[in-house]
C-alpha cells in the first residue's frame, strides 16, 4: 500500500513538530513537576533522588494550607457567582433585545477587554481603587462629607478585579447559547400562556444551561489559580493558594512543595473539569 | 417592538418597553464598568501629578518619560521580538497540524484533539511554574529562549483550534480537485488549501501574537533578571510603587492588544469568505 | 479516447465491503452511468477509477496499464465533484486554467484553450467572475469546462447534477450529453437517479452492496431486468411470484402466468416481473389470450398525462399506468381486470 505509506509520512511530517513541542514544553514539564513533589529536594545541586511524600503531607497537616485553598475556592465561587448574576442578564439583553449592526458593536465590545492584557486591566483598579484614587474622589464629588472609601489591599477589591476580568467570559458563553435558542420557542410558549418568569425559569434556563455551566468552568478553573490578581489588589488580605504556589518558586525557593501544591491544585481543577466535561464537550465545538 | 408579555390594558405595552429599556440601561452600566477602569488608567497617564493628585492636569510628560526609559525601552523590544518570532513559529507549525488533524482520519487523532486542551484549561499558574521546573533542571536555564519556548507552546493549541474551524468549512474536495487536475499533493496545498486557508491562518496568527504579547504569568517565571519583557516590568513596576509612567507603557500595551483582537474579530468572523 | 477497465476490484471499509470483486469495461467514447442507492458502492468504484480510493484487490487498467496504485495526479482524468468544488479564491478563468498552469502550459495556450473550453459550456465571457457570483447551473458548467480543458483520458462526474433543481438539471442532461459527444470523450458518471441514468447513459452498470448487479444498454436492462432488484431500481415493476408448472409460473390466487423466456425445471420456484406501462387496465376480460389478474382498484393516482392505478389483487398489490387519452377513470373499489402480454413478462432472479 504505497498511498498508506506517504499518508502517515505526512500525518507524521505535519502533526510532529506541534506536537513535539506541546510534548517538551508542557507535557514534560508537568511531568517533571509531579516527579519532584515526590523529590526531597529540587533540581539544585548534585543529590540522591529521594523519595518523599512530605510535600502532600503538608498539605493535610498544616491548617493554613487548607484554609487558603479553601479560600481561594470561595473566591472562584464568589467570582463565578457575580459573573453568573451580571453576565447572564446581559447577555440576555444583547442576545434578545438588541438587533442588528448594535449587536454585532455591543457584543465585541464586550469580548475585547476580555482579549486584552489581564495584568494592565488589573493594575487599572489598583489606581481606581487605591485611597484618594479616582473612586473615591468621585464617591466624594457627590456625596461631601461620605466616609472615605478605601478598597485598595482588600477582599473585595480582588474579587472586583477578577470579576473585571472574567465576566466577558460568561457574557460570551451565555450569549452563544442564547443566541442558538430560537425566538419561536418563546413565542411558543408565550402563545400557549406562559408568563414572561415562566419563560426565562421553564424555557430560556434550561437551555442556557450548557453556556452557563462552560462560563462557570472556564472562570472558576482559571481564577483558584490565580496569584497576581490577589497579589496585586488585595496586599496582605489577598493571600490564597496561588500566591503560595508562587512564592515557592519565587521566594523561598522550595520546589518540591510548589510542585505538591500545583498537584492538589490541579487534581480539584480536573475534577472540576470531570464533572462538567459533558456541558463543555458541546461548548467547545460550537465557539 | 412592543410583544404582549402579559397582564391588560396600558400595562400590556407599557411592562415590555419597560423591561426593554431597564436591559437597556444595564447593558450600559456593565460596559461602563468594564471600560470606565481602563479609560482611568489612560487619562491618568496623561495627568501631571505623579501622586495622581486631582483635578487632571493634561501633559505629556509621562510619555516622554518613557522614550529615555532604557529599561522600559528594552522590555517592549524583546516583547515585540518574541510575539513576532512566536507567531511565525506557532502559526507554521500549527497550521500544518491543524492541516492534518482536519484531513487526516487517523489513529490518534481524538487524542491529539483532546490534548490541545489541557493546555488551555491548566492554569497557567500551573504550567508556568512546571516550565520553570523542567527548564532549570535540563539545563535550558530561564531567559527569552525559554520565553519563547513557552509562549510557542501556549499558543499552539490556540492556532490549531481556529485554524482547524477554518480546515472545517470547507472538505476535501478541494484538493482532491487540484489532484485529479495534475496537482502534486504540495501543488494543491500551496495553490488551493493554502489561500483558502489564509483568513484562518491570519486570525490564528494574531492571536498568537497576542498570547504572547499578553502574557504575564509564563513569562514572570521564565524570564532572567535583567531581560524581561512589558508584562514582567509592568509588573514589578506596580510592585515597587507605580507613577504615571507606568499608566502610560500600560495604555500603549492595552491599545496595541485590543487593536490586534479587534483584527482578529473582525477576521475570523467575516473570513468566511473570500 | 481511452478505454477503462475494473479487473476484480475490491475494497473493504473494516468489516463492510463497499467493492466486491467487481469487473467491469468502460468502452471508448461511452457515456458509462453507474447506478445504485446510496452506500451501494459506485461512487468508491468512480473514486477507485479517479485514484482517490486505493483497491485492496484487482486491477484498474486505462489504455491496458494498471494504474491502481498510480497517484491522483498522474493518471490523466478529468472529474466533476458533487458540489463542483471551484476554487473559492480563483476566477473561472483561474480554476479552468488551473490543470493547464500545474502542466506547465504557458499562459498564451491557456489563454486560448480556457476560451475555447468557455464556448463550449457557453459561458463566454465569465472569465473574470468568482465562482460564488454563479449561480448552480453556471459552476457546474464552469466544473465542467475546468475537468475538460486538460484533455483528459477519461471524464469522471460523481452525481454532477444532484444540486441542481429538476427544471435545470433536465437542461444539463441533454447539454452534458451533447459536450460528452462533441468531445467524444469516455465519460463514467454516478447516479441515484434512474431518470438520469436513462437519459444519458450508453451503457449502465446497476451497483448494489458492492457488487455488479446488471449491465447493459440503457434499453435493455430497463426490458430485459435480471433480478427483482434490477426491475425494481431501474423503473417500476410487478413482482408476481409462483412456482412452475407446465411451462408457465402458477401464481397463487391468479393461476398460470406465462413468460417469454425460458423458465427452470417444473416445481422450483419463479419470479415474473411486469412494468406497470405494459399493463392494460379494463372493467372486463377481453378475451384474448394473455396473462390476466382480477382485482379491486385501491386508488387511481391522476398526474396530468397519465393515470397509475393501484389495485389490489390476490397476487398482491399490483400497478397499472394509463395515457390520459380521455377514457374514464376507474374509482376506488371498482373491481378491474389487470391484463398484460406474455411477451413483457420477464422472468427475473430474486
Amino acid at each position: 500500500m504505497r498511498a498508506e505509506t506517504r499518508r502517515r509520512w505526512a500525518i507524521a511530517g505535519l502533526t510532529g513538530p506541534a506536537y513535539l513541542w506541546l510534548t517538551l514544553t508542557i507535557f514534560l514539564p508537568l511531568s517533571a513537576m509531579l516527579w519532584f513533589s515526590f523529590q526531597k529536594k529540587g533540581p539544585f545541586g548534585r543529590h540522591e533522588a529521594e523519595f518523599t511524600l512530605k510535600h502532600y503531607e503538608a498539605f493535610f497537616t498544616k491548617a493554613y494550607m487548607q484554609d487558603l485553598t479553601w479560600r481561594s475556592l470561595e473566591m472562584g465561587l464568589q467570582v463565578t457567582v457575580i459573573c453568573l448574576v451580571l453576565g447572564f442578564p446581559a447577555a440576555y439583553v444583547l442576545a434578545k433585545r438588541i438587533r442588528g449592526r448594535w449587536r454585532e458593536a455591543l457584543f465585541l465590545l464586550v469580548v475585547l477587554p476580555f482579549w486584552s492584557n489581564a495584568l494592565v486591566r488589573i493594575f487599572s483598579w489598583t489606581v481606581v481603587l487605591r485611597p484618594g484614587g479616582v473612586l473615591d474622589g468621585a464617591v466624594q464629588f457627590v456625596f461631601p462629607g461620605a466616609p472615605a472609601i478605601d478598597l485598595a489591599d482588600s477582599w473585595n477589591a480582588v474579587i472586583i478585579g477578577l470579576v473585571h476580568s472574567y465576566l466577558p467570559y460568561m457574557i460570551l458563553t451565555c450569549y452563544l447559547s442564547l443566541q442558538a435558542l430560537d425566538d419561536s420557542l418563546i413565542e411558543a410558549a408565550r402563545s400557549l400562556g406562559a408568563s414572561a418568569a415562566t419563560i426565562l425559569w421553564r424555557i430560556v434556563l434550561p437551555l442556557a444551561i450548557p453556556g452557563i455551566a462552560a462560563g462557570a468552568v472556564l472562570i472558576f478553573v482559571p481564577v483558584i489559580g490565580s496569584f497576581f490578581e490577589p497579589k496585586l489588589l488585595g496586599g496582605t488580605q489577598g493571600v490564597v493558594i496561588g500566591t503560595v504556589i508562587e512564592e515557592q518558586f519565587t521566594v523561598v525557593s522550595n520546589w518540591p512543595l510548589g510542585g505538591a501544591l500545583s498537584f492538589i491544585l490541579l487534581a480539584i481543577v480536573l475534577l472540576i473539569l470531570a464533572v462538567s466535561y459533558p456541558f463543555l464537550k458541546d461548548r467547545m465545538r460550537t465557539a | 417592538m412592543a410583544q404582549p408579555w402579559e397582564g391588560e390594558g396600558m400595562s400590556r405595552h407599557l411592562l415590555p418597553r419597560i423591561a426593554d429599556g431597564m436591559g437597556r440601561i444595564f447593558l450600559a452600566l456593565i460596559l461602563v464598568f468594564l471600560y470606565v477602569p481602563i479609560a482611568v488608567l489612560a487619562l491618568m497617564g496623561f495627568n501631571e501629578s505623579v501622586h495622581y493628585a486631582l483635578p487632571f492636569e493634561f501633559s505629556t510628560k509621562w510619555y516622554e518619560a518613557l522614550a529615555g526609559n532604557e529599561r522600559l525601552l528594552t522590555a517592549s523590544f524583546n516583547s515585540v521580538w518574541i510575539a513576532l518570532a512566536n507567531t511565525v513559529v506557532a502559526t507554521t507549525i500549527g497550521t500544518m497540524a491543524a492541516f492534518a488533524l482536519g484531513r487526516f482520519r487517523f489513529r490518534g487523532r481524538t487524542v491529539m484533539q483532546l490534548l490541545l486542551f489541557p493546555p488551555i484549561t491548566i492554569p497557567w499558574l500551573i504550567i508556568g511554574t512546571a516550565m520553570l521546573v523542567f527548564f532549570f533542571w535540563t539545563g535550558i536555564g530561564r531567559g527569552l529562549h525559554s520565553l519563547l519556548l513557552g509562549h510557542i507552546a501556549l499558543s499552539l493549541p490556540y492556532v490549531i483550534i481556529v485554524v482547524g474551524a477554518r480546515m472545517a468549512s470547507f472538505g476535501p474536495e478541494l484538493e482532491e480537485a487540484a489532484a485529479s487536475l495534475g496537482a502534486t499533493p504540495l501543488q494543491a496545498f500551496w495553490r488551493i488549501s493554502l489561500p483558502v486557508l489564509m483568513p484562518g491562518i491570519i486570525a490564528a496568527a494574531l492571536f498568537a501574537f497576542a498570547v504572547s504579547f499578553d502574557q504575564f504569568v509564563i513569562s514572570y517565571f521564565l524570564a532572567a533578571p535583567g531581560t524581561s519583557v512589558l508584562p514582567v516590568e509592568i509588573f514589578s513596576a506596580i510592585r515597587k510603587g507605580f507613577t504615571p509612567e507606568v499608566n502610560a507603557i500600560s495604555t500603549l500595551v492595552i491599545f496595541v492588544s485590543m487593536g490586534i483582537m479587534l483584527a482578529f474579530a473582525r477576521l475570523s468572523k467575516f473570513g468566511g469568505e473570500r | 479516447m481511452s478505454v477503462v477497465e475494473a479487473r476484480h476490484v475490491t475494497k473493504r471499509y473494516g468489516e463492510v465491503r463497499a467493492l466486491d470483486d467487481v469487473s467491469l469495461v468502460f468502452p471508448e467514447g461511452n457515456f458509462f452511468a453507474l447506478l445504485g442507492p446510496s452506500g451501494s458502492g459506485k461512487t468508491t468504484l468512480l473514486r477507485a477509477v479517479a485514484g482517490f480510493v486505493e483497491p485492496e484487490a484487482g486491477e484498474i487498467l486505462l489504455d491496458g496499464q494498471d494504474i491502481a496504485h498510480t497517484p491522483v495526479h498522474r493518471r490523466n482524468i478529468g472529474m466533476v465533484f458533487q458540489n463542483y468544488a471551484l476554487f473559492p479564491h480563483m476566477s473561472v478563468f483561474d480554476n479552468i486554467a488551473f490543470g493547464l498552469s500545474v502542466r506547465g502550459v504557458s499562459r498564451a495556450e491557456a489563454r486560448e484553450r480556457v476560451h475555447r473550453m468557455l464556448d463550449l459550456v457557453r459561458l463566454p465571457g465569465m472569465e473574470e467572475r468568482k465562482p460564488r457570483q454563479l449561480s448552480g447551473g453556471q459552476q457546474q458548467r464552469v466544473a465542467l469546462a475546468r475537468a475538460m480543458v486538460t484533455e483528459p483520458k477519461v471524464l469522471l462526474l460523481d452525481e454532477p447534477l444532484g444540486a441542481l433543481d429538476k427544471r435545470l438539471r433536465q437542461e444539463m442532461q441533454i447539454e452534458l450529453k451533447q459536450i460528452q459527444r462533441a468531445v467524444g470523450i469516455t465519460a463514467i458518471f454516478v447516479t441515484h437517479d434512474q431518470e438520469e441514468a436513462l437519459t444519458l447513459s450508453d451503457h449502465i452498470a446497476i451497483i448494489n452492496d458492492g457488487r455488479l448487479v446488471q449491465v447493459g444498454a440503457p434499453h435493455d436492462i430497463y426490458e430485459n431486468p435480471g433480478s427483482v432488484f434490477a426491475a425494481g431500481f431501474l423503473g417500476d415493476a410487478n413482482i408476481l411470484r409462483g412456482r412452475v408448472e407446465n411451462g408457465a409460473v402458477a401464481v397463487d390466487g391468479v393461476g398460470p402466468v406465462t413468460p417469454r423466456s425460458a423458465l427452470p425445471g417444473q416445481g422450483s420456484p419463479a419470479v415474473v416481473a411486469v412494468r406497470p406501462e405494459k399493463v392494460r387496465i379494463l372493467a372486463e376480460p377481453s378475451g384474448q389470450a394473455c396473462n390476466r389478474v382480477a382485482g379491486r382498484v385501491i386508488q387511481g393516482v391522476f398526474s396530468g398525462t397519465s393515470v397509475t392505478y393501484i389495485v389490489e389483487t390476490a397476487a398482491g398489490v399490483q400497478r397499472a399506468f394509463r395515457q390520459n387519452a380521455g377514457e374514464r377513470i376507474h374509482g376506488a373499489g371498482e373491481g378491474v381486470v389487470l391484463e398484460w402480454s406474455p411477451e413483457h413478462t420477464v422472468v427475473v432472479e430474486e
